[in-house]
């Protein structure tokens, strides 16, 4: 369903990401591992048609999704990199605002979301207000309106506290099943507690591809080894 | 596209911002045709258009320099372009919203023409209506052209201020060229063109109740040029 095949970047002189292939399917949930700078977020962007790739090709659902973005988008929902929000506006509004734009008229859909996210009780409260967690939420949720395929999520952990990273990943694990997951983090122990598979990448190749090691810290070691 | 006039249009309403920069529009509009319009003695509201030019020169950046600039610092552009809608609609929904709060501007300048109306009646004179509701046809047009260029500039940069001073400059230049007061600086067969592109000038046609549609064809391009260009700007960033 998604389909990256040599697909390379560069901004300038700088080459983000260089000959990345990798695919997923249904029910994947995919760990993104790398350094700092070790282009994830570019690899996500890429996917998600927001630069278009130097050279090689993405695929998503067959579709390009540079030329065919607007259908393409529809089957994706995305949690960028520090969860960008209108700060001004409340909670609910924002949802419907999204909704609005996702063509998704049913509002006990998003009723339902909002209580799959657990935010009801602030429904009312303006995004500034809230708590890095509980903004974390409301991007979550804006992601998951309209029930995408697939799901793109750029650190959706970080900055949080443990308690609120462990909120996060439930939800992840919750929400996982029929979708695709790549989500991008720094902590290794939450790829072990969420993800099926496992993708490194260090200086903007693709270092690892393959399913998650099962025993306890070998995420780690194997992270080590491949990118120090 | 609805929902995106309706986000822009609450960020104004919802917040001081919008009503200071709108109360202050209609009162220096208001004022600068008051405090001449008996020494004037003629009902006329043409020096009122004569001075909107260079008022909204000011306004309408002002108004506008945050659209885009400030979705690109807080990065919620990222957001929108991540959404099942085209870059038109995101962009088109900017320029409706920013037209809409300059019409409400000038919908508080109504009270002039209703005045004079009562003014001249009072002394068994009128105004000739018709002529004002083309003037304000007019400035409608022509704050479409100021708003597709100041949101041009908010897409270049994620810096209001910046956006707010290119915008200006740009329009300072395009008034000032066709003016008696600079025309003499430049070459004789440049200011035909320098007059041409003034919105001052092709605004001067509605100003005497003249639908010119030279002038409507100036504002139009000029509007859908600078909206391609920020149109092409975002994608050109991709």
């Amino acid at each position: 369903m998604i389909e990256l095949k040599k697909v390379s970047k560069q901004f300038g002189e700088v080459q983000a990401v260089r000959d990345v292939s990798f695919g997923a399917k249904k029910g994947d949930i995919i760990g993104f591992l790398g350094p700092n700078g070790a282009g994830k977020t570019t690899t996500m962007r890429l996917i998600m048609g927001l630069i278009h790739p130097t050279s090689g090709t993405v695929e998503i659902l067959k579709s390009n999704p540079i030329t065919n973005r607007l259908q393409t988008l529809t089957h994706i929902g995305y949690l960028p990199e520090n969860n960008p929000l209108y700060g001004e506006m409340q909670v609910q509004e924002y949802l419907s605002f999204v909704a609005d734009l996702k063509n998704v008229n049913d509002k006990e859909i998003v009723a339902k979301i909002i209580s799959s996210v657990d935010i009801e009780e602030k429904l009312t409260a303006k995004i500034e207000e809230l708590s890095r967690g509980y903004r974390q939420r409301v991007g979550l949720a804006a992601a998951l309106i309209g029930d995408p395929d697939i799901l793109i999520l750029d650190e959706p952990t970080s900055g949080l506290d443990p308690i609120e990273q462990e909120k996060i990943k439930k939800l992840i694990i919750k929400i996982a099943t029929r979708k695709i997951i790549i989500f991008s983090t720094h902590i290794l122990s939450e790829v072990e507690d969420v993800a099926n598979r496992l993708i490194i990448i260090a200086k903007g190749t693709v270092v690892y591809d393959g399913e998650k090691p099962k025993r306890a810290g070998a995420v780690e070691k194997l992270f080590k080894k491949l990118v120090q | 596209m609805k929902s995106l006039i309706r986000k822009e249009l609450a960020f104004y309403l919802n917040n001081p911002l919008g009503y200071i920069v709108i109360t202050l529009f209609a009162v220096f509009a208001n004022f600068m045709y008051v405090k001449d319009i008996f020494v004037n003695g003629s009902a006329s509201m043409r020096p009122f258009f004569d001075v909107l030019p260079w008022l909204l020169m000011i306004f309408v950046p002002a108004l506008t320099m945050r659209m885009i600039a400030e979705e690109k610092r807080t990065n919620t552009l990222e957001v929108l372009l991540s959404l099942p809608i085209s870059e038109a609609q995101i962009i088109g929904a900017k320029f409706v919203a920013s037209v809409i709060l300059t019409g409400i501007g000038l919908l508080l300048t109504v009270g002039l023409p209703l005045s004079l109306l009562v003014l001249t009646g009072e002394v068994g004179s009128s105004i000739y209506l018709p002529e004002i509701l083309v003037g304000y046809l007019g400035v409608m047009l022509m704050v479409c052209g100021y708003v597709a260029l100041s949101l041009f500039y908010s897409g270049l940069t994620s810096n209001q201020i910046v956006a707010f001073l290119a915008s200006v400059v740009t329009i300072f230049f395009l008034i000032i060229f066709s003016t008696d007061f600079a025309s003499g600086s430049i070459p004789t067969a440049l200011q035909g063109v320098f007059n041409y592109l003034s919105p001052a000038t092709q605004l001067a046609g509605f100003v005497k109740g003249i639908i010119d549609f030279r002038a409507v064809l100036y504002f139009i391009s000029f509007s859908l040029l600078f909206l391609f260009l920020t149109i092409v700007d975002i994608e050109k960033r991709k």
